[in-house]
This record gives structure tokens, C-alpha cells and sequence, in this order.
């Protein structure tokens, strides 16, 4: 599904990214961990699209995401609040989302429904702006936002940081049902290394911008990972 | 400690995207600087010569007098649309061991050294050494141009205050318009009243005392108004406002468009900054009334065509300019969904001319003008859905700065996103009017340049999927540019 080639990225002379082969299937729960500055987020920037790579390309279902818009369609994510549209009731937000992904009120109600459990009754019907929502509450909407519109790539940053227990807890069976139950590639990066073991088949490690650990989870990954982030 | 802030401003500005602009503008903006400088310098030199010559049996010093309310007027207007009031992130030093004194203190300071306030030093400096070669008495001129000098300070923190509260804003705004319209239409002559308080500063070297006691008030209005607005809490806890849900879907029949159609009504409605644009741009209805009412311009026509495209372009202008800047708060959210750059933009084409077309119905009292004034506001609003819209939608996609809709920290944040470039995109649109109208009037008739105008603006239309795809070059270009910039936290 998402092939990553030659992939590099440079700040001046500064190497912050440089991968030289990733391939992703359909389907997988794709984990990536690694330290500050390890390269995650600047990943999923150039796998939007948001920067530009220096070397080598990202191809996302066939298509080349620094050349072509058409990876746009059937993928979806949440980064930051900068994924949010402050003035926007959250009902509102996904409504927008919604039409820009060509999905109806009602198909949007349907889905949103399903989440009611996660929104723990504090995102829907509060007739409050997005930006006046808590940062947690923020990082739900804009968690579901990402869900609309059946897309078949999810990208997430950090999903886990903000989020009450409860909530992480449900949406590590959001994510698993997902990947699992619909076959969408979602890719995840996290600080928490439980987290990502509990919800990825496969874990990748950066360490300043290198792939140093790619491992397929199992009862050790968790171990693994804890004892290579103690050094 | 005001060294330290100085150092921080330093690093700010120099560090930000946005500065490092092409290196033409800055020439650009050097010699702008020169030649407005030494034409000031000129004109103070040689007004008092003027004046005699024009008016031989009045003092020149009473006329500059009378007329010195306009200049203030003129400033402060110039000041609120062109002025970069200070900027500084608060959060960060709230928690550190600085007094909130020093900092407010400092930011009004700052605004003092604004170009804004040296402009009348260049004019009434020479004006006042002019006098003083002419043996007009020393205490009197001395007093005379210190209180000019402290009027201007006014004048710029009365600029931080309309620009910072929007309660003063419409209070000033609204009695401004009192009296403008008490002048204008010679029910009371407010600026008789004025030109003699100006007279009496002169006369009376003590009265200087006047000018200082308002400059000491108005830095109290502001450094409580800032002081206020000091806590991050104190504005975030009023501000949740109520939410309204008014329904849209109404504008379903736009097709396409229609969902970003929604998002912009809302963006506009729900957003203290673009609110004040909208209101602005209400303002420039009014525009033709001072064009149109004074028979100087009845003889140029020119200026009657600029004057007619300035009343349905309000809207289209001030918002416009600066339409991807709207969105700079969630653009990459624009950026990584499912839109296509041409919607984007043709719904905000959609809206200009929506606004124009709403301008044009409210214009129509103008018809008291006579048909020759109504026939140019149609072929100013034609133009300006035609080419206008196409050309400020350009120097849009050229603009980088980010835009904070929200109030609640205005008081601290850079509420104009005004950039040279701008300035330069301006000229054809105001200038092209002018031209298209003019030329084909003097080789012609007054008819045949409403024509060719109108002309213009249809043409636009038919090619505007040929201007939208040029448009839509730009943005592609400039897309990580544009990420990296409106990322950037004010």
C-alpha cells in the first residue's frame, strides 16, 4: 500500500530523515516509536505531502504523493490541532469533513454514532467552538474527523498523548478494529511503547531519522523495545 | 531587562519566513522611504511659501491651523491600515519573574518608534524652522510644534486602542462619523471649532499642557485596557460564546463549491477579525459619497471611475487579499484533504462575487447621482468581478503571513497582515480602472469608457478558468512555503 524509497530529508545540511526502503501493506497497524527528533512526524509530513522530500519519494496505492493529489481520496489523518477548524462545532467539523469526502449527513450520523461511547458524552451536542474544547476533547474530534469517509490509509500522531485512560483504552479497540475488521493501513506513532504493542502487528523504530528496528509484535516486542530505549 | 526584550524582538523578527522577502521589494521599500521622506521635507519647507502665495492676507500658521484636523485625521487612518503594532508572545513571560509593568511599559513604548511617528518631524520641523526665520515668536512656535509632536503620540496610541479594543473602535469610528457627516453635509462645521483650538495652541504657549494631559490619559486607557487582557484565563473564560446553528444548506445549490461556501460564511461570522473586515468593507459604500459630492471631480472623471470600482469592491479587497491567510490556522488540514486547489479557489471566487453583486444592491441609492454615476458603479463592480477578484486572488497566494481569527490574544498579536507585497498588487488594482476607463474616454466618449470598463470585467469572466489555473500554478508552487509559514506560532 504505502512503498517508501530513497526517502531523505534534509534542514540545510542536516539529515532529519533518511529511509531507504519501507513497504507497508494493506491492511497492517503500523507502529513507529522512537525518541524527539527521531524522524516520526516529519514521515507522516512528507507521507501528506506537507514537505518536500530532498531525495526519493513516497508512493501511496500507486500513487506519488509529491507529484499527484490523487492520494488524497482514500487517505485521512490527524497530526495536530492544526488539522481542526476552530469555529466549527464538532458536528459541524465532521459534516464538513464529510462533504469533502463525499459522504452525506446521514452517512456521516451513522458513523459518528458509532464512536458515542468514545466521545464519553463530551463532543457532540455541547454547542461549544472546537476551540474552545479541551486539548484532549480536541484530539477525539479530530481522531474521528479522520475516520470519515471509509478512507483505506489513517495516519495518526500520536493519537495516545492527551487522552484520559479510558479513552486510550478505547481507542486502542478502535484502531485494532480498524486494521483488522476493514482492512485499512493505519500508521501510528507513539511515545507509549505499551500502546503501540497492544494496538500494531508491526513496530518500526527511528532513531535521528534511521530505521534501526523493524520488528513484527509478539509477546517480546514490548521487552525488546524497553530494553533498547533504556540504552 | 528591556535589553533582554529588545534582543528577543530582534530574533523574532529576523528569525520569522516571512522576512526574508525578495530582495527588490526591500530595495523597493528603501527608496519609497527616500523619496516620501524628502517630499516631506519639501512640503514643510515650502508650505509656508505656498500659503502666502495662495492666501497673501491670512497668517500662514493660522490656515496650517485650521487644516491641521485633517492631517491627524488623515494619520490615524493611514496608521490603522498600514501601522505593525507590536508583537509579543505573553505566555511564556507570565511565569517568569518579570513585572507585567515592565512588559506592558515596553510594548507601548515600542509603538513609539514607529515610522508613523517621525513622518510629521520631517514636515513640521522645517515648517517651524521656516517660522522662525521669519521672526514669528520662539516660545510660541517652540510650543506650537512640541504639541504637534505630542498630538501625533496620540494619535498613534489612540491607533493601539481602536486597533486592540473593538468597543473604542466603534466608539471612535462612530463619533468620526458624526462629525464627518455634520461637516460634510454643513449642518455644524465641526473643524471651525477645532481650527480655532489648534490657533489657540499657538497663541498660548501654556497650553501645551493640553496635549501632554491627553497623551498621559490616553497611555493609561491603554496600559489598562493591556493590563487587562494580561491573563490568559480572564479573556479564554468570557469568550465561550454561544454557539449559533444557523442552517446553510441553502447554499447546497452551489454544488461543488457549496460546502466551502458554508465554511466561509461561518469563518466570517464566527471570527472577530474577519467581522472587522466585513465591517470595513461596508465602510467603502460610503466611499462614492465623498467623490461624488464634490464638483472638483465631477471634471475627472478618472477619479469618479476608481471611486465607483472602490464602492461594490469593499469586500472583495480587504477580504480577498487575504484569503489564504484565513485558512492559515488549519491549512494543513486543507492541505492533506480531499480538496482540489481549483475548489478552493472558486469558492472563494464565488463568495467575492457574491459580495460584490450585494454592494452593487446596496449601491443603489446612488442613483441619486444621476444614471452617469450608477452606470460606473456597474462597470466598477463588473470589473471587479472580472479582474479584481483574479487579481487579488493572486496577490493572495503571494501573501504568507498567518492570520490569528480569533480576538482573544489581539492584544498581542500582529492584527495586520499587511506585507509590501500587497502594496505592489494594489497599483493594477487600483490603477487599471483608471486606465481602462480613461483612455478609451479621452480618445472617444464618457460612454464608450463605461463600455471598454465593463468590457474588461466581462472578459475576466469568460476567461476564468484560464486565471483560476494561473492562480492555482501559484499555490501549487508555493504550497511548502506556504505550510512552513503559516505554521509558524505569532
Amino acid at each position: 500500500m504505502i512503498i517508501t524509497s530513497n526517502l531523505s530529508k534534509k534542514y540545510n545540511d542536516n539529515l532529519v530523515l533518511s529511509i531507504e526502503s519501507l513497504e507497508i501493506p494493506k491492511g497492517q497497524s503500523f507502529g513507529l516509536v522512537g525518541n524527539n527528533g527521531a524522524g516520526k512526524t516529519t514521515y507522516f509530513s512528507l507521507l501528506l505531502d506537507l514537505i518536500q522530500p530532498t531525495t526519493g519519494f513516497i508512493k501511496n496505492n500507486e500513487v506519488l504523493v509529491n507529484e499527484s493529489e490523487d492520494w488524497k481520496p482514500f487517505t485521512s489523518s490527524f497530526i495536530d490541532e492544526s488539522f481542526l477548524i476552530g469555529y466549527l462545532t464538532a458536528e459541524e467539523y465532521f459534516y464538513f469533513i464529510g462533504e469533502l469526502r463525499n459522504q452525506n449527513k446521514a452517512d456521516v450520523d451513522a458513523l459518528v454514532a458509532q464512536f458515542e461511547d468514545f466521545f464519553h458524552g463530551e463532543i457532540l451536542n455541547q454547542k461549544k467552538y472546537l476551540r474552545d474544547l479541551s486539548k484532549g476533547n480536541q484530539k477525539k474530534a479530530g481522531i474521528v474527523g479522520a475516520l470519515i469517509g471509509n478512507p483505506e490509509v489513517i495516519v495518526l500522531d500520536e493519537p495516545f498523548a492527551n487522552l484520559d485512560p479510558t479513552t486510550q483504552i478505547r481507542l486502542k479497540q478502535i484502531i485494532k478494529d480498524l486494521a483488522e475488521k476493514k482492512g485499512v493501513t493505519v500508521l501510528i506513532s507513539s511515545h507509549d511503547l505499551m500502546h503501540v504493542t497492544d494496538v500494531c502487528e508491526r513496530i518500526v523504530v527511528l532513531e535521528k531519522g534511521e530505521v534501526i528496528k523493524d520488528l513484527a509484535t509478539s509477546a517480546a516486542t514490548l521487552k525488546e523495545l524497553e530494553a533498547h530505549f533504556a540504552g | 531587562m528591556i535589553k533582554r526584550f529588545l534582543s528577543l524582538e530582534w530574533k523574532q523578527f529576523s528569525r520569522a519566513s516571512y522576512f526574508q522577502k525578495g530582495i527588490a521589494i526591500k530595495i523597493l521599500l528603501f527608496f519609497a522611504t527616500i523619496y516620501f521622506g524628502g517630499a516631506a521635507i519639501f512640503l514643510g519647507i515650502g508650505v509656508f511659501f505656498i500659503l502666502k502665495e495662495v492666501l497673501p492676507d491670512v497668517d500662514p500658521i493660522i490656515t496650517i491651523n485650521n487644516f491641521l484636523i485633517y492631517w491627524f485625521l488623515f494619520d490615524l487612518v493611514i496608521r490603522f491600515f498600514m501601522q505593525q503594532l507590536p508583537v509579543m508572545n505573553i505566555k511564556p513571560l507570565m511565569t517568569i519573574p518579570i513585572k507585567r509593568k515592565t512588559v506592558i511599559h515596553y510594548l507601548l513604548g515600542k509603538t513609539a518608534i514607529s515610522f508613523f511617528n517621525f513622518l510629521p518631524l520631517f514636515i513640521f520641523l522645517p515648517f517651524s524652522i521656516v517660522l522662525l526665520a521669519h521672526g514669528y515668536p520662539v516660545v510660541n512656535v517652540l510650543c506650537w510644534f512640541v504639541s504637534v509632536m505630542i498630538l501625533t503620540f496620540c494619535v498613534n496610541f489612540t491607533n493601539f486602542l481602536i486597533n486592540k479594543n473593538n468597543t473604542f473602535f466603534y466608539v471612535i469610528v462612530g463619533v468620526l462619523a458624526v462629525f464627518i457627516g455634520l461637516e460634510v453635509y454643513q449642518i455644524f462645521k465641526i473643524s471651525e471649532p477645532i481650527g480655532v483650538a489648534f490657533n489657540a495652541l499657538y497663541n498660548q504657549p501654556y497650553f501645551v499642557v493640553i496635549p501632554i494631559a491627553l497623551l498621559i490619559a490616553l497611555y493609561r486607557i491603554n496600559f489598562n485596557d493591556i493590563r487587562n487582557g494580561f491573563y490568559l484565563d480572564g479573556t479564554i473564560s468570557k469568550k465561550v460564546e454561544k454557539v449559533d446553528t444557523a442552517d446553510l444548506s441553502w447554499l447546497d445549490r452551489f454544488g461543488s463549491v457549496a460546502v466551502f461556501l458554508k465554511n466561509d460564511l461561518r469563518l466570517i461570522w464566527r471570527n472577530a477579525r474577519p467581522k472587522q473586515v466585513l465591517m470595513m468593507s461596508f465602510l467603502f459604500l460610503f466611499y462614492g459619497l465623498v467623490f461624488y459630492t464634490q464638483p472638483t471631480y465631477q471634471k475627472m472623471p478618472a477619479f469618479l471611475a476608481f471611486a465607483s470600482m472602490f464602492v461594490t469592491g469593499g469586500f472583495l479587497m480587504t477580504f480577498g487579499q487575504l484569503v489564504p491567510s484565513w485558512d492559515s490556522e488549519y491549512y494543513k488540514l486543507l492541505m492533506s484533504q480531499n480538496i482540489p486547489y481549483r475548489k478552493y479557489l472558486e469558492s472563494k471566487w464565488y463568495l467575492m462575487v457574491v459580495a460584490v453583486g450585494i454592494s452593487f444592491i446596496l449601491s443603489t441609492p446612488y442613483l441619486y447621482f444621476g444614471w452617469k454615476i450608477f452606470g460606473m458603479i456597474a462597470a466598477g463592480a463588473l470589473f471587479n468581478i472580472g479582474l479584481n477578484s483574479f487579481i487579488t486572488l493572486f496577490g493572495g497566494a503571494l501573501n504568507r503571513v498567518p492570520i490569528e481569527l480569533n480576538v482573544k490574544a489581539k492584544a498581542f498579536s500582529n492584527t495586520n497582515g499587511f506585507n509590501p507585497t500587497q502594496m505592489l498588487i494594489a497599483l493594477p488594482k487600483l490603477g487599471l480602472p483608471m486606465l481602462l476607463f480613461y483612455i478609451p474616454y479621452k480618445l472617444v466618449n464618457f460612454e464608450v469608457g463605461l463600455i471598454v470598463l465593463a468590457l474588461s470585467g466581462v472578459l475576466g469572466i469568460v476567461f476564468k478558468n484560464f486565471f483560476l489555473s494561473q492562480i492555482e500554478n501559484l499555490y501549487q508552487k508555493g504550497k511548502y512555503k506556504t505550510v512552513v509559514a503559516f505554521a509558524e506560532k505569532k
